[in-house]
């Protein structure tokens, strides 16, 4: 770190973030119910983003650039490599803004409970508990990847930062099996930074009970217009149009036009009213500053513009730093209440998106309850092809909550009039 | 030009062989690869300039095989001094007891390798070095202006290109392996509202080679605009069953998503593919003949071998309609007792290696386009995919496509509809295709997942095809 700011002081740079990140993993992958390979990966990574003031046209700009600094760089190496990212940031011609100011601090431990212990300990517990459901002949955990990481960060800048702390997290991905009556597969990940062995056996037997429906399931829902209901992970997908049509960056480059206050679920909602909040998963932002929860979304209204310096300032609200996860407080409506028939419940797909710009969501169907005619039937194939412009007004959440790494909140929403091709 | 060998791959040579020799007398089987991977992505919009590293990695992966097992150590600080280290660390990984009760663990033989010397270089035309950043943003400006001026209602238009260049060394007991590689990928994306949606269109271009990609790349701003303004008028895709032409793009994303994922042997390995039950018999029309290589086209996914120290292959998947075979790395055919086909790929050197496609394409065959859109009564002209999803257990299909162009009486009516998602079984499409145009292009501007991580570059595509698709 010494050697990287005397390099900076030479260039001449005067404002800079230097991020250095310690990763150590060990990862295990497991073919059927053996063990095929072990690794591990530990690495250094140092990134210096340099910011250069300039004029251009009379008006005052703001260019920045980055450049990675390797373990084992010599001086010069390291010179070089700066003065490249400060020789490129001339060129980056955006107007001024100021950068933000970071904080000194201590170091923080991670007191989440996988400390103390090696990496090898904690990856046999979490393997312990991911198998420990897959007892089962006729459905089974075919494969997985488990990836258990330790990392140390710390965040430098020009700008007063000097923070770092330390944050496992554990995370993997698994496909389940079942070969009667036809043979299929589910796709599944999870991610977690404390240990919760209770809850990933239960999503483990989740998993399994729908490859077991999965294999049931012949037929094609009929093309239409369905009450579509949505679940886990899928439902933080759907809102993700919210937090992305809410970032500064989308806002000031008008692809999107929320501003605060607004009501952002349009104005007939005969639906419940959303509120969102944004949850911290780092301690800090890019810039050494503290980061921390935010109301997003208030009964439908924008509480909050979130995103990096640069449109911040544009748009002169407050830089919050980057998020990824979101809480949702859950409705009033029981998953037996919200699944009353008709409606299609959608439990997989191949890969379900949502296309922030257009509003569009949708994808395959691997896997879907048809709840009509006072039966459930479950079905698979098909698309759902729908608008979130279209059904904001009329989204239904359960009262039942599903909580992941990105997305605390209700464990479903149903929206009414959702089209579906499938057969027909 | 060739493409110069890292510097700094050169300087570590020495301590490599050092380390590969420690390796190779402690365990029954040892290798090493050596990666680094530079670049530099330029980037212009309406309101944003960007000038930032590419594609960045540098160090190292050894892979030891005892007493049946596998173990990988990926570091990125490597001195002499710190060889019986490593050591020490492949040993205590080899030993970790990390699997819960009851399960075991799979056994390997070591692999049998030919003695190989061998040094490649790909080649350009245009050093990136030779373009200084400024002048890059200047050629960018331009183009981004261009595509603004066109229309009122672009509400932005951006113009980037990225060039990634690579050397690997890779050694073990019986291979000295080193390569340098340099592709350049490039794109205009232009945008454009109307009430509260964004429409976007996007034309991408790539090559195996430098800079002189820029310059292909300056055509291509006025069809993306007019496809962005197309696209403001387009309506709800009407779902159900059509004849379609494909453009090269989206019979890309078909071979590599319906198909190509279902060949990658590691599936077969973890019973996760339908494909072994097909060998030899028929899952396409006999007009469909498939190939995946890093030797079989001249794109982004090319390469002299792979991560694994495999000879890169032109391996033909379909010939004719009928499965022939898979692609594959180097464990997964230990197992499965067959050839590697150089598919043994890495995200980087602090990855593990999975079978991955890498150039992906059908065949051309003997079709004008023009006698293909004619042929049909009602159908779309589907371009512009955006992404799409394997599953190779099940065969089903989901492509993402931006636009479908309606055909009417063998006529493009200028009706539009978006988005479009295709779905179906595999074969039952593959099967359907009923002509193909006389010209392949590849695409390889993307990177490819491996479910939903391990990002590899890659690129495929082939001839316009008609085929029978159901779009929702």
């Amino acid at each position: 770190m010494e050697k990287i700011v005397a390099a900076l002081n030479a260039l001449g740079v005067e404002q800079y973030v230097i991020t250095e990140k310690h990763t150590d993993s060990l990862e295990a992958f497991y073919v059927k119910k053996n063990l095929d390979l072990t690794r591990r990966a530990d690495t250094t990574v140092r990134t210096v983003r340099v910011f250069r003031p300039f004029e251009k046209d009379g008006e005052r700009m703001l260019g920045n650039s980055e450049a990675t600094i390797r373990p084992g760089m010599s001086e010069e190496e390291i010179r070089t490599a700066l003065a490249g990212a400060w020789y490129a940031a001339q060129f980056v011609a955006n107007p001024w803004y100021p950068l933000p100011k970071g904080v000194q601090a201590p170091p923080k431990a991670d007191t989440g409970g996988f400390g103390g212990k090696s990496l090898a300990e904690n990856m046999k517990a979490v393997a312990q508990a991911l198998f420990a459901e897959d007892t089962a002949q006729d459905v089974f955990l075919n494969s997985a990847e488990i990836f258990m990481r330790r990392t140390e960060n710390r965040i430098v800048s020009s700008e007063n930062a000097d923070v770092s702390w330390e944050q496992y997290e554990v995370w993997g991905e698994y496909v389940c099996q079942c070969k009667a009556p036809q043979d299929v597969e589910t796709y599944h990940q999870f991610c977690c930074r404390e240990p919760s062995p209770e809850a990933l056996r239960a999503e483990v037997r989740h998993a399994l009970a729908m490859t077991k429906a999965r294999a049931q399931a012949v037929t094609v829902p009929k093309t239409g217009t369905y009450a579509l209901v949505l679940d886990r992970e899928q439902v933080g997908t759907l809102l993700s149009y919210y937090v992305d049509r809410s970032n500064s960056g989308m806002i000031y480059q008008k692809y999107s036009s929320f501003q605060l206050g607004d009501g952002v679920q349009g104005e007939d909602i005969a639906g419940d009213r959303l509120t969102m909040g944004l949850k911290a998963t780092e301690p800090y932002t890019d810039f050494g500053a503290p980061m921390v929860d935010r109301p997003l979304v208030e009964n439908g209204v924008l509480k909050t513009i979130h995103g990096g310096a640069r449109f911040g300032h544009y748009l002169g609200v407050e830089p919050t730093g980057n998020y990824r996860a979101v809480t949702v407080p859950v409705g009033d409506t029981s998953m037996d209440e919200l699944t009353k028939e008709p409606c299609l419940h959608a439990v997989s797909f191949s890969d379900f998106q949502m296309d922030a710009l257009s509003g569009h969501f949708g994808g395959e169907i691997r896997l879907a309850f048809l709840h009509e005619n006072g039966t459930v039937t479950p079905v698979t194939g098909g698309s759902v092809n729908g608008s979130i412009l279209d059904g904001q007004g009329h989204m239904t959440f359960s009262k039942e909550r599903f909580h992941s790494r990105d997305y605390d909140g209700p464990l479903a929403v149903r929206v009414e009039g959702v089209n579906v091709a499938g057969e027909g | 030009m060739k493409v110069r060998q890292s510097g700094f791959i050169a300087e570590k040579r020495p301590i490599l062989l050092k380390l590969r020799d420690a390796l190779c007398a402690e365990f029954s089987y040892a290798s090493v690869l050596a990666e680094d991977t530079v670049g530099r992505y330029y980037r212009v919009s309406r309101h944003s300039v960007s000038v930032e590293e590419g594609d960045n990695a540098r160090g190292f992966v050894v892979k030891a095989l005892d007493d049946g097992r596998y173990a990988e150590y990926s570091f990125n600080e490597l001195e002499e001094a710190s060889i019986p280290g490593i050591v020490d660390a492949v040993r205590a990984l080899l030993a970790a007891d990390v699997r819960p009760d009851g399960l075991g663990a799979n056994v390997y033989e070591p692999p049998a390798e030919e003695p190989t010397l061998f040094a490649g270089a790909t080649e350009y035309e245009q050093d990136p070095a030779s373009l200084d950043d400024g002048a890059v943003i200047d050629r960018l400006t331009a183009l981004r202006d261009k595509g603004l001026s066109m229309d009122e209602a672009v509400l932005d238009f951006v113009a980037q290109v990225t060039w990634n260049k690579y050397t690997k060394l890779f050694l073990s007991r019986d291979k000295d392996m080193t390569q340098s590689v340099l592709y350049t990928t490039g794109a205009v994306a232009a945008a454009a509202m109307r009430d509260q949606q964004v429409k976007q269109s996007y034309l991408p271009c790539s090559g195996l080679g430098g800079m002189e990609l820029l310059a292909k790349m300056e055509d291509n701003a006025a069809p993306c605009v007019r496809t962005a303004l197309d696209l403001l008028h387009s309506e709800p895709m009407i779902p159900g069953e059509y004849e379609c032409i494909c453009d090269p793009e989206t019979t890309g994303m078909i071979v590599h998503e319906a198909f190509g994922h279902g060949v990658e042997m590691d599936m077969f390995v973890k019973d996760r593919a339908q494909a072994p039950q097909y060998l030899d018999k028929y899952v396409a029309s006999p007009l469909v003949t498939m190939h995946d290589g890093a030797s079989s086209a001249r794109q982004t996914a090319t390469y002299f071998f792979d991560d694994e120290g495999t000879a890169a292959h032109d391996t033909v998947v379909i010939d004719k309609g009928v499965l022939k075979r898979g692609i594959s790395d180097l464990q997964s055919a230990l197992i499965l007792g067959t050839d590697p086909t150089g598919n043994g790929r890495r995200e980087s050197f602090a990855r593990k290696a999975y079978t991955r496609m890498t150039n992906t394409w059908f065949e051309p065959g003997q079709d004008k386009l023009e006698d293909m859109i004619g042929s049909i009564k009602y159908g779309m002209y589907l371009e512009c995919p955006s992404s799409g999803m394997e599953d190779p257990k099940n065969w089903g299909i989901q492509c993402m496509v931006n636009i479908a162009r309606e055909i009417k009486d063998g006529k493009l009516t200028g009706r539009i509809f978006s988005p479009v998602v295709l779905t179906g079984y595999v074969p039952d499409l593959l099967k359907s295709i009923s002509a193909m145009s006389d010209g392949t292009e590849l695409s390889g501007t993307g990177y490819c997942g491996k479910g939903h991580k391990e990002w590899v570059k890659v690129s495929d595509g082939g001839p316009y095809i008609k085929a029978r698709i159901r779009l929702g």
